[in-house]
């Protein structure tokens, strides 16, 4: 039992370097620039109240509220604006706003905590009051930006580090939010792929076929795309055994670097046939950040046990 | 140290037996519904454990109990609210909204839900999905009342609007050298009237 419960914890704070942090920290950085960038010029209009925008926050919200009325909604910081004087509109541009500076100042490493925490807060009430026009690329942008406020910034590579001289973080911890994304990525994985090989057309290919010439993903004309029809059953194959094989050949060191480049591909194609750009950035950041430090740069080695463990917790 | 290493190893253990929790769930709704290549005998096993999986995580609860209300909440500021299954098990059809804009002069003008960039034109086909995968007649009807306003704001001259909501019918690639091409069912079809409601609402 004892020695279970060492090899659980050698498994679960395993010392670590900070590179993995300043990886996400960058890429979810770049990830909330270019989503609020994106959506510059819908923004009020997606996300207006009744009688304004496209569809409007009234609905998503009241359903968000049968849920928990604790869940983040753009309708709070709606709702602290006209306590001010200000109007919806300015309140909706001024979220905007804290969004694109969080996203800026979490590239560069300013502030990365307090910038962590917004752009997780201000995403999540746009995530949550979008509702109905929440997809996956909303969904892994959560689950990056919650792991990143709660990881130990800041980053040795940071503004933040190189201004404030702060002591260096404890290599444990490190280690367990590392894994914790680590292991989120597997079950991800793991379940996308079982999903996927429980339905028939990804063993036959007509899934791919599908995916790729239907609007709003139809990037490539069909009379291209059917030239290359025999290679849609082996795509569709491969693609359900990458995923679900995910868990088992990402912790492997001599597989993780073929797993890593492959999924990356993957997640390319799927940016540039489809469009998905941002989907595409975002598993590219989470993956990158979990298990692709050991393949960057040889920056460094992984430190030292800290003598002191947990308790010393920067 | 140990105290605090205890406390990470509850969070951590209480964190994914939540998404496996969630996973597990959205997979044995999808069996359950028989949506996979899985044999109908799975099903009922999937029947008997879907009250399980919905029960774990609070469903069965009111909505004000406050454990529930704190489990979804969890939940949704992690972004572990929802399974994996992205495109899974198969590509799902697509559907179109089409707007008939008509003026007070007979003219008629046709027009889809429309936003300025492409990243939000990727919302707005999951808004579409939404609107035809939900079985409430009043939630469909209500989104696209909301959307034909939206229209209707940036033609301000119209005099009613009629929402024709389809699902898309995907050729085959043996089928698209044959030459078919993509072609759309009749769903639903709403009438609105400027300032007000839906005239009359037409089911397939």
């Amino acid at each position: 039992m004892a020695r279970w419960r060492e090899r659980l914890r050698a498994f679960l704070f395993p010392p670590d370097a900070d590179l993995w942090l300043g990886l996400l920290r960058i890429g979810l950085g770049l990830q909330v620039l270019l989503y609020t960038l994106s959506l510059r010029a819908d923004w009020n209009y997606l996300f207006a109240g009744p009688g304004e925008g496209l569809i409007g926050r009234a609905l998503p919200e009241a359903l968000l509220s049968t849920d928990s009325p604790l869940i983040p909604r753009l309708g709070w910081i709606v709702t602290l604006a006209a306590r001010t004087g200000l109007s919806e509109s300015t309140a909706l541009s001024i979220a905007w706003w804290v969004l694109l500076v969080a996203g800026g100042c979490l590239v560069a490493g300013i502030f990365s905590r307090a910038s962590a925490i917004l752009a997780w807060f201000v995403h999540l009430c746009a995530a949550e009051s979008g509702g109905f026009i929440s997809y996956g690329v909303d969904n892994f942008m959560t689950i990056g930006l919650f792991y990143l406020i709660l990881s130990p910034l800041p980053d040795r590579y940071s503004l933040d580090q190189l201004w404030r001289k702060l002591p260096p973080k404890n290599p444990h911890l490190l280690g367990f939010f590392r894994r914790v994304l680590q292991v989120h990525l597997c079950l991800i994985y793991f379940f996308g792929g079982l999903a996927k090989c429980l339905g028939s057309g990804w063993w036959d290919g007509s899934n791919l076929w599908r995916a790729l010439i239907q609007a709003p993903f139809n990037l490539i004309a069909p009379e291209i795309l059917i030239r290359l029809k025999y290679l849609f059953p082996v795509g569709g194959i491969v693609i359900c055994l990458l995923e679900i094989s995910y868990p088992v050949f990402i912790w492997d060191r001599k597989t993780r670097g073929i797993w890593l480049a492959a999924i990356c591909a993957m997640h390319v194609a799927i940016g540039l046939t489809m469009g998905m750009y941002l989907f595409a950035f975002v598993m590219i950041v989470l993956n990158v950040a979990a298990f692709g430090p050991e393949f960057s740069f040889r920056l460094e080695r992984t430190p030292a046990c800290s003598k002191n463990g947990l308790a010393s917790t920067g | 140290m140990w105290r605090q290493l205890r406390i990470y190893l509850a969070w951590i253990g209480l964190h994914f037996l939540l998404i496996i929790t969630i996973s597990c769930r959205d997979i044995v709704w999808l069996v359950a519904h028989k949506v996979t290549i899985l044999p109908s005998s799975f099903r009922i096993g999937a029947e008997r454990v879907e009250p399980i999986a919905a029960g774990a995580l609070g469903n069965k609860l009111s909505a004000s109990n406050p454990f529930r209300r704190a489990l979804l909440t969890y939940l949704h500021i992690a972004g572990i609210d929802r399974g994996y299954g992205y495109f899974a098990p198969n590509v799902p059809a697509g559907y179109k909204l089409v707007f008939e804009l008509h003026y007070p002069d007979g003219r008629v003008e046709y027009e889809l839900p429309g936003v300025n960039s492409a990243a939000a034109g990727l919302r707005v086909a999951t808004l579409l999905d939404e609107i035809g995968r939900t079985r409430s007649d009043p939630l469909r009807e209500y989104i696209i009342k909301t959307l034909a306003a939206s229209v209707g704001r940036e033609h301000p001259g119209v005099k009613t609007v009629r929402a024709v909501f389809g699902s898309l019918n995907l050729p085959s690639p043996a089928e698209f050298e044959r030459g078919k091409r993509e072609s759309y069912d009749f769903l639903y079809a709403y009438d609105f009237s400027r300032a007000e409601g839906p005239a009359k609402a037409g089911n397939p």
